[in-house]
């Protein structure tokens, strides 16, 4: 039998609406895979010829890519701040909506005008994509990698603003931030891996086409 | 100080057995291409910048790796790839030689950076080149040129996902028109198969190519159906006869959103991989190239790349070693390597055949397996 077809999926809020696009697409995991206190990373299904891991988003892509799993389910924020050029992500999942924007104090805010930018010091999980957008701005960002909490780091004076997702706006709304500016709306998607995807067309083809069917059973659902 | 043994990003010393592997994969390639009539031509690792990026009609700006000739105090490039080369040569050094001309090289080139999937920056490239025509005929013998000496080279397992790079601009310039300013945008978005961003973009209409991809018979099929001007006829029924011609060699599919590494292709470009290796072993398609009169000549080719090959363990090959005691006569040990055994002749009494990863020791006149 050939090497099962690997799946990562993240871990945290998102496996919630990602169980019903699993039905859909016709894979039922292993009850240890939506139990949060399970440690186990890997995952049977009820098909032999898939199985499921459970890891970071950012991970997500990057297993994907090197072909370590074929499949994978990520925010497109992760998409484009590493435009990784071995992904494919054929179809929109509909899921996981939220955007990706710029923060800053709300007394900044009240006095600041963003056209007059030229230098920005910005906190970010994003580099890429905040020095890309400021660049395009014609402004200088200066950005300090963080791996979480960004809103603590303009109270605490590590950089003025912050580069993060935003969804409902409490989180901000609770450090005293306001969004300034929407770098891009986010939604998941479904990744494939290149080589994987022509060497294993057979097998992913109709899996693709089953999550494009699954997404647009749940966007006509809700 | 460096210490001695760091070397910059991306470059490697290749050990035995590894670099004997490199050595036997080239040798094969260059070995299969001869046998089918394609002479050898042998370009310089740097040339000037301008005859490097001039040859091919290309729609992208490459990253090279310059540096100044201190002699001519101009800017030179390292080169990144063969085929520029290959084509400079064919336009203008043997501009006057017969068509179509057949020519296949192999040498390092180097990228100013590698990828994710292949951070090294250099890299060994061979290929094959046929100037002068880009028929269907011609595409068909470049790619079973690059399944034999894939085969020769030990690669298994093979797969062909052709793709047609300038569907995007000739769909846009007729049935499904997109704003000049966002083309690119869309092939880019199109190349990593972003169904969301290219929804984004207004480019739905563009979305059935993304799932038209696959085996290459239902993929040709829902092209076609998409394809209501008729105005990729020609371009469907080459792929048929390509696909029908390797049928049974490699597996086939067809990407038509394909625009990966396709920057200098015209009608028809390929990727090739291999089981067991990780990413693309190899490239080609159609091209044009452009002479100094300003004319423009159609070639086929393909480059294949070895390291990943090698590095995968496709090509291995071990040769007995045999160790030769001192005093032995000569002619045994030359009688030994016709058989192509390799020979490690003891220079000191000192020399130890464990040690030294002898496979066999000549002792009493006989080959004696070491254990």
């Amino acid at each position: 039998m050939p090497q099962p077809i690997i799946l990562a999926v993240p871990k945290g809020r998102i496996l919630d609406e990602v169980q019903p696009l699993l039905t859909r697409a016709g894979i039922r995991p292993e009850a240890a895979f939506f139990d949060d206190s399970s440690r186990a990373l890997q995952f049977k299904t009820d098909r032999a010829d898939i199985e499921l891991i459970r890891v970071r988003a950012f991970d997500v892509a990057t297993f994907v890519a090197h072909g370590a799993a074929q499949l994978g389910i990520v925010g497109s924020d992760v998409l484009m701040e590493f435009d990784y050029s071995e992904l494919y992500a054929p179809v929109d999942l509909g899921i996981g909506h939220c955007r990706i924007s710029v923060a800053e104090p709300r007394d900044m805010a009240a006095r600041d005008d963003p056209r007059e930018w030229s230098h920005v010091r910005v906190a970010t999980k994003y580099p890429h994509i905040t020095r890309q957008h400021f660049e395009a701005r014609g402004v200088q960002a200066e950005c300090v990698k963080l791996n979480g909490a960004m809103e603590i780091a303009p109270v605490l004076g590590l950089a003025d603003r912050i580069v993060d997702l935003v969804s409902s706006g409490k989180t901000l709304k609770e450090n005293g931030l306001v969004e300034v500016e929407i770098i891009a709306q986010v939604s998941a998607r479904l990744i494939v891996n290149r080589a994987a995807f022509k060497t294993r067309a057979e097998t992913l083809g109709p899996l693709v086409a089953a999550f494009r069917t699954a997404a647009d059973g749940v966007r006509d659902a809700a | 100080m460096t210490n001695p043994s760091l070397l910059p990003e991306g470059l490697r010393d290749r050990l035995p057995p590894e670099a004997e592997a490199l050595g036997r994969v080239r040798g094969a390639v260059l070995w299969v291409a001869e046998l089918n009539g394609y002479a050898r031509v042998e370009p310089p690792l740097a040339e000037f910048e301008t005859t490097l990026l001039g040859r091919l009609k290309s729609s992208r700006p490459t990253d090279l790796w310059r540096v100044i000739d201190p002699i001519s105090q101009r800017t030179l490039a390292l080169r990144p790839d063969i085929t520029a080369q290959v084509g400079r040569i064919a336009a203008t050094r043997m501009a006057h030689r017969p068509r179509p001309l057949r020519l296949c090289y192999a040498g390092q080139v180097l990228k100013v950076r590698g990828t994710m999937l292949r951070p090294e920056r250099e890299m060994c490239q061979a290929g094959c080149e046929i100037v002068g025509t880009d028929s269907v005929a011609a595409v068909v013998e470049a790619i079973r040129v690059a399944l034999d000496a894939l085969a020769a080279a030990g690669a298994t397992g093979l797969s062909i996902d052709l793709t047609l790079p300038d569907l995007v601009p000739l769909l846009a310039a007729g049935p499904m028109p997109l704003p000049a300013d966002t083309i690119d945008t869309v092939i880019h978005e199109l190349d990593g198969k972003d169904a969301g961003a290219l929804a984004d973009l207004g480019a739905s209409a563009y979305l059935p190519l993304i799932e038209a991809a696959g085996p290459v018979t239902a993929a040709t099929a829902k092209l076609a159906a998409l394809d209501t001007g008729g105005l990729l006829t020609s371009r469907l029924d080459g792929v048929r006869a390509i696909a029908a011609a390797i049928d049974g060699r490699a597996t086939v599919t067809l990407d038509p959103a394909e625009r990966h590494g396709f920057e200098y292709q015209s009608w028809i470009g390929f990727s090739i991989f291999a089981a067991g290796v990780r990413g693309e072993i190899g490239r080609g398609g159609s091209y044009a190239i452009l002479h100094p009169d300003g004319t423009e000549e159609p070639a086929v080719g393909f480059s294949l790349f070895l390291d990943p090959i090698v590095d995968a363990g496709v090509a291995g090959f071990a040769r007995d070693r045999v160790f030769v005691p001192l005093g032995t006569d000569p002619t045994v040990a030359a009688g030994l390597r016709e058989q192509g055994l390799a020979t490690i002749a003891a220079l000191s009494d000192a020399d130890d055949a464990v040690a030294l990863g002898c496979t066999h020791r000549w002792a009493n006149d006989a080959l004696v397996p070491i254990v």
